[in-house]
């Protein structure tokens, strides 16, 4: 039995021949949502004359598995038709569709710089620059933790990683997305030496701790491998497949290993 | 007093009312199916367990014993699925010896819908009962709230629409034993490989009227490969203050002290599988 | 009806692409100096930018950026001495133990950070720009008085959006000697001689009231502030890392290292007798 007062009863309340008797400015806001973690992991770790920049491939939302193979890492400002290569890599990891708006929209900049001014960008000019990209949106922000690598003025392997918000900081290692506290601390260990301590060079408080020095790439390779199985194996958003982007000198290498799918 | 202790209700209620989260249970995220074959039924299951996004256990076992011929698979909260299944379990031997005849699956599908309807479904059991007794074959899925199915194939758990998909398109009648232990098995893997919930290994379970054959980690498709490096310290790498002996005087003040036949043995008291 | 019809006969890729404003972003050869933010495109934004990143009134918030801190500066007769912590967390995670809170804004004015990192990070960053036109203009270096009254402004007119700063402007300028100055996100501007900022001002507060005077050696007030800052590291847990500590003097700020505050500690405790609470000792 229909309640006489459902619209099934009664037929339609509304018809395109009479207006709404609501304006339409003054329609009732449920929720706004726009909003989707799509979980993944990514990683960045520098030494003397080189950046790395890795990430996992899968994209999830929920339970499911959205594709095996989405990139979290990109390079930026390469143009297949002036034949300019890129020297810098971003790393966007959060909501994809935020990082893809964010990673096309540096990109661009960093394109229009070198049209304008003759010269690429350098890695601390596109640092700032994605900060107030970030800022730009500080009351509606993109969803993401950035990292951005390659090499500076002198050289070396620089690392720049980034809130939402566009708070940046230049670090030797930065783990960031749904994994970053099962491999930050890790690398706090391995990389900046975090809570060792030299055997027998003194007791108790002498006891000297072990400073960070710059590791070889193939070591920061293997580290980079490492953090990502360890994560795989504990941490359910993050697997299938491990990209890894290198900046050396010589230009960007890529690198793509598998991970477990299960 | 036998049963639950509810005697934290009303503070934890009222602290989860100023905004207190509660304790995160480990849950069984799982895939979970059973399906029946000319002359018995296998029931098989993941072995991932976890906490929120973070993988718990990566080789728990999910098939629970309940009576000889009758197994469980269990899906949900995981405490839940272990005590249920115990406590029927003794409940069915407790019949069974008093009536003189073996357990039958429809018994134990009863007892547990009736334990778990009086709770409403607060013991967060999902579970796929599965056995061969004196009337014949038994599947049956119960859910928390305490409603049942009796179906031919099963599958429940996160990974329940990956794993019915593979039975959908290939369960048929009157299957072998091989067949159904390949079909079952190929339902976990697509639990395993497409829900996130699910992971790590294969358990089967295998009962016709002659035996019960648990076929524990029976396909491991998730081994993880050697890790690039070695993460050994060299001794003297962590800071130490202060060091203290305890003599065995002392100790044995609290606990027994058994002697070592020599310093070099070592007693293994349960073996753990640990990463090299 | 011709109003109804005009609003849904709109063409549907109007919004595609990227917008004007998007592209003269592309083809200008610097950002713009007055930004222009992006808005959810909803009726109230502030409550929406507090419900993703708020995690104090919504502890399972989308986004956490990054807060919590132990700032403080304090005028003494040899200048100023500014000094902060240098953790950054966000929720519960420690998100840096690295942060730079002391900006440098030109070489006779420091800002501390305090509250959103970004927001700190941006605004100061801005004020850097505001004060190096002002010198341009006007062939003059801008008092700490106006630099700190441009930035107390900025932030009133985004009051009420969700901005998070508290921050102190530390400088010297011919006509104003040493001057500190204290801006939150409020719109407060208070001058002062000393200020403790942050989730660990109590603890800051408590050794450097009991100790402070205007009479202070440049040693004697740089190792206060020092001090000031390991008490609040040692008793607040969103504050930690390194010490970061700076001296203002006449004739521009100076840089007094970026320390860990594991061997300060240790060093404090068992040199001078201090933190006797905390012991090595096995029971």
């Amino acid at each position: 039995m229909l309640n006489a007062n459902s619209p099934l009863a009664s037929g339609p309340s509304y018809s395109f021949a009479t207006p709404p008797n609501q304006t339409s400015t003054n329609i009732k806001q449920h929720s706004f949502n726009p909003y989707t973690d799509n979980g993944g992991s990514t990683l960045g770790i520098t030494g003397d004359d080189f950046a790395i920049l890795a990430g996992d491939t899968r994209s999830t939302s929920g339970y499911n598995i959205n594709t095996r193979y989405a990139p979290k890492v990109f390079k930026i400002g390469e143009d297949d038709g002036t034949g300019e290569s890129a020297h810098i890599v971003l790393s966007v990891v959060g909501f994809a569709a935020d990082g893809n708006a964010l990673k096309e929209r540096l990109n661009a900049i960093v394109k229009m710089y070198r049209y304008q001014h003759g010269k690429p960008m350098s890695v601390k000019a596109c640092a700032q620059r994605l900060s107030t990209i970030l800022y730009g949106k500080r009351f509606f922000p993109y969803y993401v933790h950035a990292i951005l690598g390659g090499l500076d003025e002198e050289g070396k392997g620089a690392l720049y990683s980034y809130d939402p918000v566009g708070s940046y900081e230049r670090e030797q290692c930065r783990a960031a997305g749904a994994a970053a506290s099962l491999i930050m601390p890790f690398l706090d260990n391995q990389v900046n030496f975090k809570n060792q301590y030299i055997p027998g060079s003194g007791e108790g408080h002498a006891l000297e701790a072990r400073k960070a020095t710059p590791l070889p790439r193939a070591e920061v390779e293997q580290l980079v491998r490492d953090a990502f199985t360890s994560a795989v194996e504990r941490h359910i958003e993050v697997g299938d497949g491990l990209q890894m982007l290198v900046v050396t000198k010589n230009g960007i290498e890529e690198i793509y290993d598998p991970l477990k799918k299960d | 007093m036998p049963g639950f202790d509810f005697s934290h209700h009303n503070r934890n209620a009222a602290l989860h009312a100023q905004g207190v989260p509660l304790p995160k249970a480990t849950s069984t995220g799982t895939t979970i199916v059973g399906c029946i074959f000319d002359g018995g039924v296998v029931i098989a299951a993941d072995t991932r367990a976890t906490s929120g996004p973070i993988v718990a256990d990566k080789n728990c076992e999910k098939l629970h014993y309940i009576a000889p011929q009758i197994w469980c698979a269990g899906a949900g909260t995981a405490a839940d699925t272990e005590f249920t299944t115990a406590i029927i379990s003794s409940n069915l031997e407790l019949h069974s010896l008093s009536t003189g005849r073996k357990p039958r699956v429809v018994t134990c599908m009863t007892m547990l819908k009736q334990h778990l309807f009086r709770y409403q479904g607060h013991i967060g059991a999902y579970l796929v009962v599965a056995g061969v007794d004196p009337t014949g074959v038994g599947l049956y899925t119960v859910h928390a709230h305490g409603s049942t199915d009796k179906l031919p194939y099963v599958t429940m758990g996160s990974g329940s629409l990956a794993a019915m998909s593979v039975f959908e398109t290939q369960w048929k009648p009157k299957m072998t034993k091989d067949e159904a232990v390949k079909l079952a098995s190929d339902a976990i893997q697509a639990g395993i490989f497409n829900d996130l919930g699910s992971g790590s290994n294969v358990d089967v379970c295998v009962i016709t009227p002659e035996k019960t054959t648990l076929l524990r980690n029976y396909i491991k498709p998730n081994q993880r490969e050697q890790k690039q490096r070695s993460y050994l310290f060299k001794r003297g790498t962590t800071a130490v203050l202060k060091e203290k002996v305890i003599t065995r005087e002392e100790i044995s003040k609290y606990v027994t002290v058994q002697e070592l036949p020599s310093d070099d043995d070592v007693v293994v008291v349960e073996k753990m599988d640990i990463d090299a | 009806m011709n109003s109804l019809v005009a609003q849904y006969s709109r063409p549907a890729f109007r919004n595609e692409g990227f917008s004007e404003r998007e592209q003269d972003e592309f083809s200008q050869i610097t950002p713009p100096l007055s930004l222009r933010f992006a808005m959810p495109p909803i009726a109230n934004p502030s409550s929406f930018l507090r419900a993703v990143t708020d995690d104090h009134s919504n502890p399972n918030c989308p986004i956490k950026l990054a807060h919590g801190t132990t700032t403080l500066a304090f005028r003494f007769q040899g200048g100023i001495i500014v000094a902060t912590d240098s953790r950054a967390s966000a929720g519960d995670w420690i998100a840096s133990q690295t942060v730079k809170k002391v900006i440098e804004i030109n070489n006779c004015l420091l800002g501390t950070m305090a509250g959103g990192a970004a927001d700190c990070q941006y605004w100061l960053a801005y004020l850097g720009m505001q004060c190096r036109l002002h010198e341009l203009r006007h062939k003059r270096r801008i008092s700490v008085a106006a630099a700190s009254k441009i930035l107390s402004n900025l932030v009133y007119s985004y009051k009420g959006m969700g901005l998070s700063m508290g921050t102190m402007c530390a400088g010297v300028t011919p006509q104003e000697g040493p001057a500190l100055y204290y801006i939150d996100s409020d719109g407060t501007r208070l001058a002062g001689n000393l200020f403790c900022v942050g989730s660990g001002q109590t603890f800051a507060y408590g050794v450097l009231d009991a100790e402070y005077h205007y009479d202070l050696s440049e040693e004697d007030a740089l190792e206060l502030g020092r001090r000031s800052i390991l008490a609040a590291t040692h008793r607040d847990a969103f504050s930690g890392g390194f010490i970061n500590l700076y001296h203002v003097k006449e004739d521009g700020w100076v840089k007094h290292g970026f320390n860990d505050t594991n061997p300060i500690f240790w060093k404090t405790k068992l040199e001078k007798g201090e933190f006797s609470n905390v012991t090595s000792e096995l029971v």
